[in-house]
């Protein structure tokens, strides 16, 4: 296959006589080619620099000040902020629990939204139902979510508590018990995220062509071993995707705590803090303490955590998924 | 299907990235000018506008003030003035955006309400607040209030920032079959000895428990311990604003006698105005409760209709009396119309004014005309069994002391240290465990 | 390994490759289900009064209240603007958001410029950017503009996404085969033309799902707009916040209202489903 490999910049093609003088329609050609990219990637890159850079370097300039809501002479005082984040037990309590809801939660989500898109893309009848009705948990509104699930996870009252004593157990003080908490708030941002990584899967499987599957079904394979030799290598590219997404996603997780709290509107994230996310000590810090200077520090410190690990989660993800030998025809 | 992103030339590109950083960062600076922090008001204030000239004038308030009728009879009076009314659900969300939109120097309305309980957070921005007694009408006089309520608005220097609303005197609610049915006195009268001391409170509720068999008294520790803090002639903050915590023999002295009382089974460990505090009103989960004016509308709409008349409110308080909650109108400097807000902010807060306000919501005065006004003296509540509740509160209202001084982060040291640590407490943590979480919590509050 | 096409157990394997198992569709079922479920009891409750929750055993069946708790919605918060000014955010900021991001994926996807690696990975890196402390430089960033209050403020800041420019990418990668660019720019097309004529339909599955995925997470988005639009111009997530006003919440009222905000979101999926599935039925453009 002779394809040439991109669209060159200049715009000729091999073999073709290049007249003496380029015309006009020419050199509008070339330009159209070599500008055009920038103009298509520029609104992307303006609003971010609306949205998300003059932010982040503002919360830069921020996160060196001692800097309360409301101040007009804020002191400089360098990087104390971030000394005083790294000496912080809140913080690190947060970071811990941010890391274990991030892995109670991507851990089994993953797995789940690779499975039901493999069950999903089945010629099921009544498929579109299905695979709405997988979905439908992220149309849900955020106040509903608070409350529904205050209600499931009451300790007093709440639903599952009641079947769990209906079949002989013991209820769990969701709230109070750290682990428990993290394992109901894990529970939250699955149901709504689970179906949506779902379909994305979904969409990278079906492209697989019908011929791949059929060819290594005829070779031998069974359902398992067309699974991890046919369908997961070519998935590689989507399952980096979503993982890159949720584990950025992950760890920012802000939301479902904040709802889990049974203090409505409060930040704390638990009576000691068991559930509280980095994201949430951030927000606590600006709003309620009306420290700018130090939620700024943490904002940055956060972000560098992500990036970090989303690179580390990126080259383990690519080495974990390599190619074995397929046959494509 | 190709990789995603080639590793190699990420390592190569940093150049690029720094490249396009610096790229944008110019053009994002430039766009947005490098005003980072456009501070509070001008230096000049905004003249008064000339009569009859239009003024838009914006009125920000949270839950329930009553002021529905009264907007559009204000703008009868006034045909110039158009006031839009923003009315937010929660009083957290409310203050958080409070704060966001000071920091950013704009986006407040004209006349702002602030609740009491947060006042301290603003107190110490009082630059960023006009002077009632500077612009204010001049019949307006600090004797239209009650004086603790008065003086709690005013900042370290003097300055007063906020025309007090309502207030939220405090009384004891009480479920009389629940206290029959223990063998305890029923009726108000009788059972005002009960509710004289918290000493008094505390062990006519380790009686109760026993004698129903294990029925709380309470519905949350942080609600009694709030109210006994409040009390002290000390609170958190010492007058020089620094943390009291430690060495406030009162704060420990009530930290100690709750926690005794929760270990005896006293609390029935639910966290106000959560949703299981709600369904506990129906469950009959708890025998008392401490009730300003203002709670007894959410008592009855909580415990609903088939608890009607269960539920009684007596003129007695655990050491006297004591305020919850109430709020004040201030003009921010945002504001390009101060003098008519100041105007509109005064009108709102008249003894007849509240009234009305007190007719629709329920929103108890704070002015002094008003407690002695017929229409407030007369009002009973059917729910309560008929109790007079107009004359119970402002009899507790006059009970209530000199306002204790609220220093910056004291709101946030009973939100955000205090009740987590009872919580805690009633979630099973040890109680000294718990109290060092508190202290811990404050120290970081004030840092 | 010779393929013994003749055995007939063989051909048979092939011909049901794909066909879902009876235990595909239990599976798929527990976890509707589980999908549904809170659904289900927040129209329980809406359908119902408060006291509802306050049984241990709640009632399985809807009440008849829902209606009358919906008028009441209507009446309490300006729920038709709520909505109409929903329609019109989730609206515009779903069309540029694929318009965009689908550009700048066929930018990075087909087309060759200096720095393309390097830039793709900053909007990647522009991910981890956490949103709650952008607030406040935002907020002034609005002030400033002057937009504060208004549907600029909250429509702008969303204009196109990484995410978007991500997934577009992706997909036009595969989807787009280099033959039919070529053949376009052999018959004279100007890039805007290529990209409009021949990488849109390519990439319509995916333009798709993500108009559908953009329009559910605008519909929803509720931090940002609760800070920058006030009550008597709100999203529908903002007058939802508002029917928790009072010292008492009605949770039937509440939750009347988040079903009936949830209605235009089915109704997008009805009209968007079917083409997800049909788009996702034909596969991609073998490249």
């Amino acid at each position: 296959m002779t394809v040439i490999d991109k669209i060159a910049p200049e715009g000729s093609k091999a073999g073709e006589r290049v007249s003496p003088r380029p015309t006009f329609r020419h050199r509008l050609s070339r330009w159209d080619v070599k500008v055009s990219p920038y103009l298509y990637i520029a609104p992307f890159f303006i609003v971010f620099g609306i949205v998300g850079l003059f932010p982040l370097l503002y919360t830069a300039y921020v996160s060196l000040f001692k800097w309360k809501a409301g101040d007009d002479t804020p002191d400089f005082i360098g990087i104390d902020n971030y000394k005083d984040l790294f000496a912080d037990s809140q913080f690190w309590n947060a970071l811990t629990n941010t890391i274990s809801i991030f892995l109670l939660s991507s851990v089994p989500q993953m797995i789940m939204a690779v499975m039901l898109a493999a069950l999903l893309g089945a010629r099921l009848k009544g498929a579109t139902g299905w695979r709405v009705g997988i979905l439908l948990p992220y149309a849900a509104s955020l106040v509903a979510i608070g409350i529904i699930f205050a209600n499931l996870f009451g300790p007093k009252y709440g639903l599952i508590n009641g079947v769990l004593q209906t079949i002989g157990l013991d209820p769990v003080d969701w709230q109070a018990n750290r682990f428990s908490s993290h394992v109901a708030i894990a529970i939250m941002v699955n149901w709504r995220w689970t179906g949506y990584n779902a379909l994305i899967v979904l969409a990278a499987m079906q492209a697989i062509p019908k011929e791949l599957h059929e060819a290594a079904l005829i070779d031998g394979a069974g359902m398992w071993r067309r699974f991890f030799s046919v369908t997961l290598p070519l998935l590689r590219p989507t399952l980096v995707f979503i993982i890159i997404t949720t584990t950025i996603g992950g760890l920012q997780i802000f939301t479902e705590p904040k709802l889990f709290d049974a203090l409505p509107g409060s930040n704390n994230g638990g009576s000691s803090n068991q559930f509280q996310t980095v994201t949430l000590y951030l927000y606590q810090s600006a709003f309620e303490n009306s420290s700018l200077g130090y939620a700024s520090a943490i904002a940055w410190v956060l972000f560098v955590i992500i990036v970090v690990i989303a690179l580390a989660n990126y080259f383990l993800t690519s080495r974990l998924t390599r190619t074995p030998a397929v046959k494509k025809k | 299907m190709r990789a995603l992103i080639p590793v190699n030339k990420v390592v190569e590109h940093v150049r690029t990235i720094r490249n396009g950083l610096v790229l944008a960062l110019g053009i994002t600076m430039t766009a947005l000018g490098a005003s980072a922090c456009s501070g509070g008001g001008d230096n000049n204030p905004p003249a008064a506008a000339a009569p009859n000239e239009h003024v838009d004038l914006t009125l920000s308030t949270f839950t329930e003030f009553g002021y529905e009728a009264l907007i559009p009879e204000y703008e009868r009076l006034h045909p110039n003035i158009k006031i839009t009314h923003n009315k937010t659900g929660q009083g957290g969300p409310y203050h958080q955006e409070v704060i966001t939109k000071l920091a950013a120097g704009s986006g407040l309305a004209d006349v702002m309400a602030l609740e009491e309980g947060h006042l301290s957070d603003f107190l110490d921005k009082g630059s960023k607040f006009n002077d009632l007694t500077k612009i204010g009408p001049a019949d307006v006089t600090p004797d239209r209030w009650l004086g603790w309520k008065y003086d709690a608005a005013k900042t370290k220097d003097g300055k007063l920032i906020g025309y007090g609303t309502d207030v939220g005197p405090l009384a004891m609610c009480y479920r009389k079959d629940l206290f029959k049915n223990a063998g305890l006195p029923d009726d108000p009268e009788a059972v005002k000895p009960l509710f004289a001391t918290w000493d008094s409170y505390f062990a006519a509720g380790a009686d109760y428990v026993k004698k129903s068999g294990g029925k709380a008294w309470f519905d949350s520790a942080s609600q009694n311990f709030n109210a006994m803090v409040n009390q002290l002639p000390q609170g958190y903050i010492s007058t020089d604003d620094k943390l009291a915590v430690e060495t406030n023999q009162g704060i420990k002295d009530a930290w100690t006698k709750v926690t005794d009382a929760v270990a005896k089974g006293e609390s029935a460990k639910l966290t106000a105005f959560s949703n299981e505090w709600n369904t506990g009103f129906q469950q009959s989960a708890f025998a008392t409760k401490v009730c300003p004016a203002w709670m007894l509308g959410v008592v009855k709409e909580h415990a609903g209709a088939e608890n009607a008349n269960k539920w009684a409110v007596t003129a007695a308080f655990p050491g006297g009396g004591g305020n919850w909650g109430g709020s004040y109108l201030t003009v921010p400097t945002q504001s390009k119309h101060p003098k008519e807000a100041a105007e509109l902010a005064a009108w709102l807060t008249a003894p007849e004014q509240q009234i009305k306000a007190f007719q629709a919501k329920g929103t108890f005065p704070s002015q002094v005309k008003a407690l002695t006004d017929p229409a407030l003296l007369s009002k009973t509540d059917d729910y309560f069994g008929g109790a007079k509740v107009g004359e119970l509160f402002a009899e507790q209202a006059k009970k209530v002391q000199k306002p204790q001084y609220k220093g910056p982060g004291d709101g946030q040291i009973q939100e955000n240290a205090a009740s987590p640590a009872l919580q805690a407490v009633e979630q099973g943590k040890p109680a000294a465990e718990a109290w060092q979480q508190l202290v811990d919590a404050a120290k970081k509050i004030t840092r | 390994m010779t393929t013994t096409l003749q055995s007939s157990a063989l051909r048979k394997r092939v011909a049901t490759l794909g066909k879902p198992r009876k235990a595909t569709y239990i599976v798929l079922a527990i976890f509707v289900l589980g999908s549904l479920f809170p659904f289900y009891w927040s129209f329980l409750v809406a359908s119902r009064d408060n006291a509802m929750l306050g049984q241990r055993i709640p009632p399985f069946v809807p009440g008849g209240n829902f209606f009358a708790n919906a008028a009441r919605v209507f009446d309490t918060v300006p729920f038709w603007k709520a909505l109409a000014n929903s329609v019109i955010v989730s609206g515009t900021v779903t069309l540029t958001t694929v318009l965009f991001s689908s550009l700048a994926g066929f930018a990075f996807a087909k087309l060759r410029f200096r720095g393309q690696n390097g830039l793709f990975v900053f909007i990647v890196i522009t991910l981890a950017v956490p949103t709650q402390l952008g607030i406040i430089p935002l907020f002034i960033a609005m002030s400033e503009l002057g937009w504060a209050g208004h549907l600029q403020a909250v429509i702008v800041p969303n204009l196109v996404t990484a995410f978007g420019v991500f997934w577009m990418r992706q997909y036009t990668v595969d989807a787009l085969p280099y033959e039919l660019i070529e053949a376009a720019r052999v018959d004279g097309c100007s890039m805007i033309r290529i990209f409009w004529s021949v990488c849109m339909p390519a990439v319509r599955p995916a333009a798709a799902i993500l108009a559908m995925f953009t329009f559910m997470m605008s519909w929803n988005d509720f931090l940002w707009p609760l800070v920058v639009l006030d009550a008597g111009n709100p999203t529908v997530q903002v007058a939802l916040e508002k029917l928790q006003s009072g010292y008492y919440i009605d949770y039937s009222l509440v939750l009347a209202g988040t079903t009936l905000a949830t209605i235009p979101i089915l109704i997008v999926f009805v009209l968007l489903g079917r083409q997800i599935v049909a788009g996702i039925m034909q596969g991609a453009v073998k490249g």
